[in-house]
């Protein structure tokens, strides 16, 4: 009991917020229930995108019924690897990256695909498979190359960057890296780390695996404290531009590094987790108070 | 800003309303609080018929029930016409009857003897060894004409059942289980003691005497207990069972029925020895019936019907008497609100994650029916073997609804498989799985099984427990008796049921969990 009331105390030095607080102070007055598709429906997220001019993976095609299936893969053919996705998938399911390989074939996680299998997922994709039994779209869009910088930190899987935005200014930002035991996922709670971001300085500050912190990735042992992060001011640019461009005002944008064209939006986020509060050791109402000073 | 200041307003004034409300009432019923709590009540009413003898007077008499620590007797009423006269005795082992005697001849009698029965179950724990009994319990240790303690069958008998026993409580263990193992038979004869061993079958009153008769042999004192096992209909049939004197104290065993040490609410108590309910003048017309109605009452208030009525207004009693809605489903339906609330109090403050949100408090009243530990067992079977079947469909790709018409069926198909086995090898609890909420178990069992596939075996299993502890928690809440009652004479909780859910809908506090699951930023 006694410790419970200690905690108190002490929770109100730290200015963490939970998930109550989340929903109450911070969802339901910033995120007006009628835009939430915009962020859910990841072909409305990119149509928005692409009115602003807003960096992000170019969309090859949407299919919206079966009969087009034919049509869109004959123009997507050309280019040598893409994402196919469904455009209101739930936590990553569906979701297909193929490429070509030396023989002309297509591949999806090293496993020849036939273009036969490929119409079957886009069929079951817009029959609601992966959308809980409601009618979905087919995204097919470019496939992002994560940047070298990642490499450095840890070699496989696509790590993103998470940043938080409230009245569209960024309040607090990750790094999610794949780790040998999330299979290729940067998830939190798939086993991936997550990466503290400084937000003035633009640098990395400490690692965190759910359970501990450490100041290198657990497998790769790079050390990742005060690395500057590239591209920063180009993140932050774009992380405020789509926050001004969606009409909601709390948000959790995903972004990733293209090798060549730098950050891109992945999708967007109206109800971001609050681990990253653990991940940078911050309270989110510590960081709305510095943001607003 | 003054929407939410007049949302305030009225819900001040609701919970002023309601507190006030409920604030009248408190006193007078604070007056009538009733120590004796009674699970169950029914007016029961003797009825008898009678020609009387053409030449000698007539008597009839019966035995009449009286209060005790578990059982009370009240509001008795005497009817009969003016011929017969009727008088109480009390007989030398204690008993009371009832007697109605006349001198007309060859005329037409009837007697209505009414009183309000309130009862409550007792269960004993059995020392391992019984102190020595003094000489006045001699007269429960001898034989008699039916009950042959003596008999060298009965003997032989009790000296089997008495071997290998490490102590007193043992053998009456194996006293029980052999008079309970005897088939049973409805037999309305007299059945003594030495025919229900030969025979090898026989009715409550041959168990009773032969229970009785080897426990006298071993030297345990033991007497025949009558009385009626009170139910809401007509019945003809009493009932008799058995007692031992165990350090001082007389402690019930119901070979018939399996209550081992234990009495049931619904035993009224009547009498004791080896004795007749009725007996009456020989050779006359006699005919009777035990007429027995439930009494709504309510366990902890010492006031009848009129008197809950008047209590106020605003009350559900009325609901009750009109007798319309069947009682548990009236207090399902009061009790859902409190247990959503619960459940909103569980997710919102402490935490607690739930597959279905409601799941909880309906697997909790199945649990009232079922039983705690058998239904909580039932229900982690159930929900693992859906899931297990369900797998390979979760495999094949299917959508969504059509799979989820697979677990129903699935569902539905294990419960009548468990029905059917449980009746064919009369194994009870096997035949209560369809008091769970069919629909809503089944949603569960495909959210546990979609749990396992997406956030892997380790967190469904952890969701599983948390749905247990959180079932567990309500079920602790629904299974208090007197919760029902409360809400139906201050049916104003329901209005302070919402002013509670809007504090929790604007609750921003940390939950208890997270407490552990941010700790390190706490430090």
């Amino acid at each position: 009991m006694f410790s419970t009331i200690s905690h108190m105390k002490s929770r109100k030095e730290s200015k963490v917020i939970g998930l109550n607080e989340r929903n109450i102070k911070l969802i339901y007055p910033n995120n007006p229930k009628k835009h939430y598709p915009l962020a859910d429906d990841k072909v409305l997220t990119k149509e928005i995108l692409h009115q602003y001019d807003i960096p992000c993976a170019e969309t090859y095609a949407v299919i919206e019924y079966n009969s087009d299936i034919k049509k869109a893969w004959a123009y997507c053919k050309k280019y040598n690897t893409m994402a196919i996705k469904p455009a209101n998938g739930c936590g990553g399911g569906g979701i297909k990256i193929i490429r070509k390989d030396l023989d002309n074939n297509w591949t999806t996680s090293g496993k020849v695909i036939s273009e036969r299998e490929i119409f079957q997922h886009m069929a079951a994709t817009i029959m609601g498979f992966f959308s809980l039994g409601s009618h979905d779209r087919v995204l097919i869009e470019e496939c992002i190359e994560p940047h070298p910088f990642f490499h450095e930190i840890y070699p496989q899987g696509v790590p993103d960057f998470r940043i938080i935005t409230l009245d569209k200014k960024p309040l607090m930002g990750m790094l999610r890296m794949p780790t040998d035991r999330s299979d290729g996922k940067a998830n939190l709670h798939q086993k991936g780390v997550g990466i503290g971001v400084n937000m003035e300085k633009g640098t990395l500050t400490q690692v965190y695996d759910g359970k501990l912190y450490y100041d290198h990735h657990p497998d790769s042992k790079f050390v990742v404290k005060d690395v500057p992060i590239p591209y920063w001011e180009e993140i932050l640019e774009i992380s405020v531009a789509t926050a001004k461009a969606f009409p909601l005002n709390y948000l959790g944008i995903d972004i990733v590094i293209d090798k060549i064209k730098g950050p891109q939006i992945m999708e967007i986020n109206v109800r971001p987790g609050l681990g990253i509060q653990l991940v940078n050791k911050e309270g989110l109402k510590n960081s709305i108070l510095k943001t607003n000073r | 800003m003054n929407s939410k200041a007049n949302l305030r307003t009225a819900l001040i004034l609701i919970t002023v309303i309601a507190l006030v409300s409920v604030g009248l009432k408190v006193k007078p019923i604070l007056k009538n609080y009733d120590d004796f709590n009674p699970q169950i009540a029914y007016k029961v009413n003797y009825n008898y018929f009678f020609k009387s003898k053409d030449n000698s007077s007539t008597v009839v008499k019966t035995f009449i029930p009286k209060s005790n620590s578990r059982q009370r007797i009240s509001s008795e009423q005497i009817k009969n016409d003016s011929t017969l006269l009727f008088a109480k005795k009390i007989t030398k082992n204690g008993n009371v009857r009832g007697i109605w005697g006349t001198d007309s001849r060859k005329t037409y009698h009837t007697v209505n003897y009414e009183f309000i029965f309130e009862g409550k179950d007792r269960v004993y724990t059995i020392p391992k060894q019984f102190n020595s009994v003094s000489e006045k319990y001699d007269r429960y240790l001898a034989p008699t004409n039916n009950i042959q303690s003596d008999h060298i069958k009965i003997s032989d008998l009790a000296t089997r059942l008495g071997q290998n026993t490490q102590n007193d409580n043992e053998v009456i263990k194996n006293i029980f289980d052999h008079v309970y193992s005897i088939p049973s038979a409805p037999i309305i004869t007299l059945t003594d003691a030495l025919t229900a061993i030969e025979q090898n079958r026989a009715s409550c009153n041959g168990k009773s005497r032969l229970f009785v008769a080897i426990c006298r042999n071993l030297g345990y004192p033991a007497r025949i207990k009558g009385g009626i096992i009170v139910e809401n209909t007509n019945k003809r049939t009493s009932h008799v069972w058995a007692e031992v004197l165990i350090n001082q104290t007389w402690i019930p065993f119901d070979a018939l029925n399996n209550h081992y040490a234990s009495i049931p609410a619904n035993y009224l108590e009547i009498y004791e020895g080896d004795e007749f309910l009725i007996t009456h003048t020989p050779d006359i017309q006699f005919d009777y019936t035990y007429q027995i109605n439930e009494v709504n009452h309510i366990s902890f208030l010492k006031m009848n019907s009129e008197e809950i009525s008047e209590l106020s207004s605003i009350s559900l009693w009325s609901i009750v008497e009109a007798g319309i809605m069947p009682k548990n489903a009236l207090n399902l339906l009061l009790l859902l609100p409190i247990g959503g609330l619960l459940v909103a109090f569980l997710r919102n403050v402490v935490g607690v994650k739930t597959f279905g949100v409601f799941l909880p408090v309906l697997i909790a009243f199945s649990l009232l029916h079922i039983g705690f530990i058998s239904g909580m067992i039932l229900f982690v079977t159930l929900i693992l073997l859906v899931g297990l079947i369900s797998y390979p469909f979760d495999k094949i790709g299917l959508l969504y609804t059509p799979k989820l018409v697979i677990s129903l069926t699935i569902m539905v198909g294990l419960m009548i498989i468990a029905t059917m086995v449980g009746i064919r090898y009369n194994i009870a609890w096997l035949t209560t799985l369809t008091f769970f909420p069919t629909i809503i178990l089944t949603i569960a069992a495909e959210r546990f099984s979609r749990a396992t596939v997406e956030d892997g075996y380790k967190m469904a299993i952890d969701k599983l427990f948390q749905t247990l502890l959180a079932t567990a928690i309500c079920y602790a809440l629904l299974s208090w008796s007197w919760l029902p009652s409360i809400l139906i004479i201050f049916p104003e909780c329901i209005l302070l049921i919402i002013t509670c859910a809007m504090l929790l809908g604007r609750y921003i506090g940390i939950r208890w969990v997270e407490f552990y699951r941010f700790k390190p930023l706490f430090n």
